[in-house]
């Protein structure tokens, strides 16, 4: 069972938070590695949270991973499904033992991934590896619960479906996308959510194809000692069997022409926008992922010029905001805004055009750009405050490559991006025909209260 | 001052300082957590004063006051210089205000808390008051009333219209965010004279914690001491409503699904020792965003009725995907509630009957030792959760202050020790009623689900899937089960928050 070690930079975990800010790596923790026979990758990280340990195993499937028509959403739903016991602990017993243990416990999917997490007593390390390895490997449910559930998620789907951002973004993934999983939302469309009932056995392939070791990263920060952690992972997850099958995922084809579409909310409300622009897939080995952060620093952040004029200066909107979020293939870079009136509208997207286009005809300014880098780092570091924070930040990147040291290496790139790269990167992003605009109304009353 | 250097047990591993820095002479009371060895230092100014202070007619002045400080420019910089001032460190100065206080907040590497110390000073010592930052403070507020309430969360409309209803015709029974016409009429010179009169030293609890220096904290106080002493803006509260009968308020809009919430005021609070038995009762019923709640088990769990079923004796003040509480938000009178999250309307009734059930059956038949043991261990164990980064620790040592009680995360594990099965039940048939309470739906048709309630016939639910015979056997009880209504009202949701 070979493992590595990445060398800290300090010996003292606090005092390592500021070479965050000053070495050369970013990430400040020792990173102990290894990887079972089985494919099944162990990442275990000591933090000085006493008595605490942050136990995530990530599942580098989401929602992109649901290729099959009429079964968006599924890669939640099984999300769901992974809390209903095995033979060994039925769901109230898995419910109990993380009770005993008093553990914040729970789960989440995205388009790349479907994450468990507990954060509990270290002393509670084993019973963890325990329920979690046996429910990867021995997961059971029968078809009446997996009906019951599914009516879970609709109650989910319906808590979420009361806030524009998921109609809007559901129209805009399908304007954006014609082929690629992205073209629908991780929570799926409320038709498919309906007749999740219906697909017991396909639940069971699900499991089958997807919840194997070499798929899955398993993640531990905090009071853990890294070798004895090793030796346990060895013994609860080395009889899990590989067996992984790659959905064959279709490439997006390159939008040739601008879409755009109006979505009619059943009550008064403030005009929003969502405007979705192509972008390229995660990278820590090229400034494309990093250049695409600073950009939307540079354009979207509180202290942005364009910020200031639309909410400071002309207060045309509520708020607005714009990034791009790390994906596994080719993804969009979204622009969310309300606007305080209808006549506001033509205004706020003109300026936001016109920003843009001053991005990609002008390379930012030198103090500009280190300012955005400054900001980037000391964010980095103000958000490492406990073993459940570290183990977030640590898993979206795990989540991306597999690579603990992706983080560092990201975070390279952001030192290493020049004002050319930012406006190269804007240029070839923020092309008008690659763009989707999305707006949703009341037609009745345009605006709803206030000026 | 009065001055607090405190190490809670459960961290004192963590603090390698404990010396007082030299006492100014100030009627500021400060809260101190140093951590000699954090690169981070977290910074709380927690101003007594609230919504409840706000003027009738002037609902939400505490709120936008309090954004004249957060999110505003000073006497020497705008708005934007001091987000251009903050943004290289990645620091900010988060304003929130609740029922009772008013807090501002941030966290800053130690490399740049000279930098941060000066804008914090600046922010909170020379307010701009300039009429831009006015009139954006103003309209934010009032869109999170009329678009974010109203329009954009079924879910938050909820959690906000359950407070008002239990609260109706006292001080904590509008949002802290005001009204639609109390803020219409709110003009700045109203902000300055509530400015002049509540931001003042005696009003003022200053919590620091990490790496900082005692030179450091001495300075600030001495700066933080140039606002004038004042005198205390303790405001008496009357009694909370007495809650009679069952009174329904349903929100009409339109929407798919029924959001359901029901409460009633407590008369304790976590200063009380009866607080401690009760929070495992209520842990046992329906503990926030976990799965082993008898709510969650039953409603969702056996029956599938909808995403997540929780009980709460404090007001929940967070987000509701959040798992744990956060701290800054104390109040001296709380209150018990039932959050159903939205469920398909055909069982919305059927839904609040088995969550009245359940109460019911908790407050009158109890916990059972196993029951009683593996909550308690549960509650000692996930109550250290709570306060994992430097600035919740700090933020529940400042409430603890604020109750005038020992730290709260520590109270719970000494009473956990202690505590017995007897009293815990005792607690539950004490607090815990389906008798008398309000409830809030947030629904589309309105008028018929009012005319069900008021019916009050049984409620069969259809399945998807045979549940067992046990669940079947309850559900005859419950779907049966008569609410008996005393009141309900229908609220159009444009007149929510409107005044």
């Amino acid at each position: 069972m070979p493992h590595r070690t990445i060398p800290a930079l300090a010996a003292a975990l606090a005092l390592c938070l500021v070479s965050a800010v000053r070495g050369a790596d970013i990430f400040p923790y020792e990173v102990h590695e290894t990887k079972l026979e089985n494919g099944l990758k162990v990442v275990v990280i000591p933090f000085d949270s006493p008595g605490i340990v942050a136990y995530h195993t990530i599942v580098r499937t989401g929602s992109r991973d649901e290729v099959e028509a009429g079964h968006s959403g599924f890669a939640h739903f099984f999300e769901h499904m992974m809390f209903r016991g095995t033979e060994r602990y039925s769901e109230d017993d898995y419910n109990d033992a993380l009770k005993r243990m008093g553990a914040d416990s729970n789960a989440f999917t995205s388009d790349d991934r479907t994450q468990y997490y507990i954060v509990g007593p270290s002393r509670e390390l084993e019973t963890m590896m325990d329920i979690e390895s046996d429910r990867f490997r021995n997961l059971e449910y029968g078809e009446d619960v997996f009906r019951r559930e599914a009516l879970a998620v609709l109650g989910e789907y319906n808590k979420n479906i009361s806030n524009p951002f998921l109609p809007m973004y559901e129209r805009m993934r399908e304007l954006a996308f014609d082929r690629h999983t992205y073209r629908h939302t991780t929570m799926g469309y409320l038709a498919d959510i309906r007749a999740m009932p219906g697909y017991y056995d396909y639940s069971l392939s699900f499991f089958d194809r997807f919840y194997r070791p070499e798929n899955c990263v398993l993640l531990i920060v905090g009071d853990a000692e890294p070798e004895a952690t090793f030796e346990m992972a060895a013994r609860y997850y080395g009889e899990w069997q590989p067996g992984y099958e790659a959905p064959s995922i279709e490439a997006e084809t390159p939008q040739v022409e601008p879409e755009e579409a109006t979505i009619e909310w059943p009550g008064p409300i403030r005009p929003h926008l969502m405007i979705g622009y192509h972008a390229p897939a995660f990278s820590d080995t090229t400034t494309a992922t990093a250049g695409l952060d600073l950009l939307g620093q540079l354009l979207f952040s509180e202290s942005a010029d364009l910020y200031q004029k639309l909410v400071v200066e002309e207060q045309w909107v509520d708020f607005v905001n714009g990034s791009y979020s790390d994906h596994r293939d080719p993804y969009l870079f979204t622009i969310y805004t309300r606007v305080k009136s209808e006549e506001n509208v033509p205004k706020v997207l003109q300026a936001i055009e016109e920003h843009i286009a001053a991005a990609q005809a002008e390379p930012v300014d030198a103090d500009r750009l280190e300012r955005i880098k400054s900001h980037m780092r000391y964010q980095f570091a103000l958000g490492l405050d406990s073993a459940a924070s570290v183990a977030f930040t640590l898993s979206g990147y795990l989540s991306m490559t597999g690579d603990p040291e992706s983080v560092n290496r990201v975070y390279a790139q952001y030192q290493a991006v020049t004002a050319a790269d930012i406006q190269r990167i804007a240029g070839e992003v923020f092309q008008p025909e690659r763009r989707t605009l999305v707006r949703l109304i009341h037609p009745t009353t345009g605006a709803a209260g206030g000026s | 001052m009065r001055k607090v250097l405190f190490v809670p047990f459960l961290i004192a591993a963590l603090l390698t300082s404990g010396c007082a820095p030299k006492t100014p002479q100030s009627a500021i009371e400060v809260v101190e957590l140093p951590s000699a060895d954090s690169p981070l230092i977290a910074v709380e100014l927690m101003f007594r004063v609230g919504s409840i202070h706000d003027p009738a007619g002037k609902e939400g002045l505490a709120a936008l006051t309090g954004l004249m400080l957060g999110q505003a420019g000073t006497a020497q910089k705008t708005y934007k210089e001091i987000i251009d001032a903050l943004y290289p460190m990645a620091s900010s100065f988060e304003v929130g205000t609740s029922r009772e206080v008013t807090v501002l907040r941030g966290e800053v590497h130690r490399e740049r808390l000279d930098e941060y110390t000066a804008l914090l000073e600046e922010v909170v010592l020379e307010p701009g008051f300039s009429e831009d930052d006015f009139r954006r403070n103003k309209e934010e507020l009032e869109a999170y009333l009329t678009n974010t309430l109203r329009a954009a969360s079924d879910e938050l409309l909820g959690l906000e219209a359950i407070q008002d209803v239990i609260f109706a015709g006292h001080p904590y029974g509008h949002a802290p965010q005001g009204t639609v016409q109390g803020l219409a009429s709110i003009t700045l010179d109203d902000v300055r004279e509530f400015h002049r009169q509540h931001y003042t030293q005696v009003n003022l609890m200053l919590g620091v914690a990490g790496g900082y220096s005692p030179s450091w904290l001495e300075g600030l106080e001495e700066r933080l001491a140039s606002l004038p002493e004042g005198t205390p803006s303790t405001l008496e509260l009357p009694p909370p409503p007495t809650v009679e009968g069952r009174e329904f308020t349903l929100i009409d809009k339109p929407t798919d699904s029924v959001g359901i919430h029901f409460g009633y005021p407590l008369p304790i609070t976590r200063a009380d020792a009866d607080y401690y038995p009760l929070m495992i009762a209520n842990s046992f019923l329906g503990e926030h965003r976990t799965f082993h709640g008898r709510l969650m088990q039953q409603l969702r769990g056996e029956r599938g009725l909808n995403y997540g079923d929780y009980s709460y004796i404090e007001h929940w003040p967070n987000p509701p995907f959040t798992s744990t509480p956060n701290p800054a938000v104390p109040r001296r009178q709380q209150y018990f509630s039932v959050w159903i999250r939205p469920v398909v309307p055909s069982t919305a009734h059927f839904a609040l009957r088995a969550a009245l059930h359940e109460v019911d059956r908790l407050a009158n038949e109890g916990m059972t030792q196993e029951e009683f043991e593996i909550t308690r261990e549960f509650l000692r164990n996930y109550s250290k959760l709570w306060a994992q980064s430097l600035a919740t620790r700090l933020g529940f040592l400042m409430d603890s202050r604020f109750y005038g009680m020992e730290y709260y995360i520590d109270e719970i594990d000494r009473h956990m020790a202690e505590v017995t099965l007897e009293q815990v039940n005792a607690a539950a048939r004490r607090y815990l009623s389906a008798d008398a309470f309000r409830a809030v739906f947030v629904t589309a048709d309105a008028e018929q689900v009012a005319a069900a309630l008021r019916a009050d016939e049984p409620s069969p639910m259809e399945y998807n899937a045979p549940p067992s015979e046990e669940v079947l056997a309850a559900d005859e009880t419950i779907e049966a089960r008569l609410v008996e209504p005393s009141s309900v009202s229908v609220v159009p949701v444009a007149e929510m928050f409107e005044n």
